[in-house]
């Protein structure tokens, strides 16, 4: 897994008249977990989708760095994983053919263990692998999401809200993925779990 | 760095495509049934008879189109307007290359294309007594006009997407762009259905292409902004 970080200056983003974001600047690097707390439509979720190249700001700037090396914005992708609640698998297909579909489209040539056992991890029982995500419960559905966006080991990972949906042993699953990937991985939470703000080591407080 | 090719991508994204629309059928339900209903409904008001004999070639290929080009807008559309309602586009825009989320969702409709134009094409023949003397050529025709629709099709759907009323906002853009398409589609129909020999489909068929092809090149270019702005 490369060292890619993310830096960003200034980040603003304005909706019409609306401003979401007001100079928002930070860094995300190895090793350390940026949360990004606030209360809801203070812009947590905004600020995650510009830093996954989803969104344009309407001021400042983000630069994901491979070393020294600036990476551009059409590469970004390739190195970051995310999960959001406006994120969904598809409903059509289980979750082991959601992530072959990933994996897939990622270039990873993973066999179904492999995939199964990033699925119980996740704490997702084995008789459940085969079943169409339509048939899945929300906190079902989230743990999918979850093995979706770490299914590449990617250098970034931006997780908005990753416990919603979940039971305790969810929200435990969750917190053990995040101390894994932040040895692995430059980490953003966007919550207001206070449980989830513990997990920081830098944080960025969103006011409305 | 990917190891996947963009050929691969787009396979993958067609293969899922086709065991998520073999699951739902919601587009193949909706093409099929829109399909063979105006159809039913033309022949039964129409039928073999009650046209003269000099209005034949062109009314009846001209009614082909209609049926065709209005049962294939029912379900086409439907390639990207589900992934923005199922909150799946975002999940896609990560994981894959814009040009092989356009070429799996290209070649999906295609398909879909294919199996409207199996299924009319010889029941519409059966029904309206239609005797095509080149069969030969009015296949070719089919074929690139497939080609043409899809890449028009998969191309506004991108576009209206995330638009609200994306259905009829659909039928009002893709009509401007296929109104050319199916004026030489009809024409090329109409001198297949008289004469065995290509030659006669070849000003309809080069037109075809041409827009077909100019389609393609254009959405090769602007999906990438079109799909991530």
């Amino acid at each position: 897994m490369s060292a890619v970080s993310v830096e960003f200056k200034g980040v603003s983003k304005r909706f019409g008249n609306r401003s979401v974001l007001a100079a928002v600047s930070g860094t995300l690097q190895r090793g350390r977990v940026l949360v990004v707390a606030g209360p809801n439509g203070a812009g947590k979720s905004t600020l995650l989708n510009i830093l996954a190249g989803l969104l344009r700001p309407s001021r400042g700037e983000v630069v994901y760095r491979d070393g020294d090396a600036p990476l551009a914005r059409t590469h970004w992708f390739e190195h970051l994983g995310m999960a959001a609640p406006d994120m969904a698998v598809y409903e059509e297909l289980s979750a082991l053919e959601n992530l072959r579909f990933f994996a897939r489209l990622r270039g990873l040539h993973l066999e179904d263990p492999t995939l199964q056992e990033l699925l119980d991890g996740l704490g997702l029982p084995p008789r459940e692998h085969t079943r169409t995500v339509g048939t899945y419960s929300s906190g079902m559905r989230q743990r999918v999401k979850l093995a979706q966006a770490i299914l590449h080991e990617p250098p970034v990972l931006l997780l908005d809200e990753p416990s919603s949906n979940l039971d305790e042993a969810g929200h435990g699953v969750v917190a053990d993925l995040v101390a894994r990937f932040r040895e692995l991985a430059a980490v953003a939470v966007a919550t207001n779990d206070p449980r989830e703000m513990t997990w920081a080591d830098a944080r960025i407080d969103l006011a409305l | 760095m990917r190891a996947s090719t963009l050929l691969s991508e787009s396979l993958a994204v067609l293969g899922k495509e086709l065991t998520a629309e073999l699951r739902s059928r919601v587009a193949l339900n909706a093409v099929g049934l829109f399909g063979l209903t105006t159809l039913i409904a033309v022949a039964y008001q129409i039928g073999p008879y009650r046209i003269q004999e000099q209005d034949r070639p062109h009314l009846l290929a001209a009614l082909l189109w209609v049926i065709l080009f209005f049962a294939a807008t029912s379900g086409l559309s439907r390639v990207f307007v589900k992934e923005e309602d199922a909150h799946t586009a975002k999940t896609l825009r990560l994981a894959a290359r814009p040009l092989a989320v356009f070429a799996g969702k290209f070649l999906f409709n295609l398909i879909l294309l294919a199996a409207l134009y199996a299924f009319i094409v010889p029941l519409y023949c059966a029904l309206m007594g239609y005797a095509v003397q080149g069969v030969a050529s009015l296949a070719l025709l089919l074929a690139c006009g497939a080609v043409a629709l899809s890449a028009t099709s998969t191309m506004v759907a991108a576009i209206i997407s995330r638009a609200s009323g994306s259905t009829t906002l659909f039928a009002i853009l893709s009509v401007p762009l296929v109104l050319p398409l199916l004026v030489m589609l009809i024409q090329g129909t109409r001198a297949a259905a008289g004469s065995t020999t290509i030659a006669a489909v070849l000003p309809a068929l080069q037109g075809v292409v041409s827009l077909g092809g100019a389609t393609l090149v254009i959405s090769v270019y602007l999906f990438p902004v079109v799909w991530h702005d």
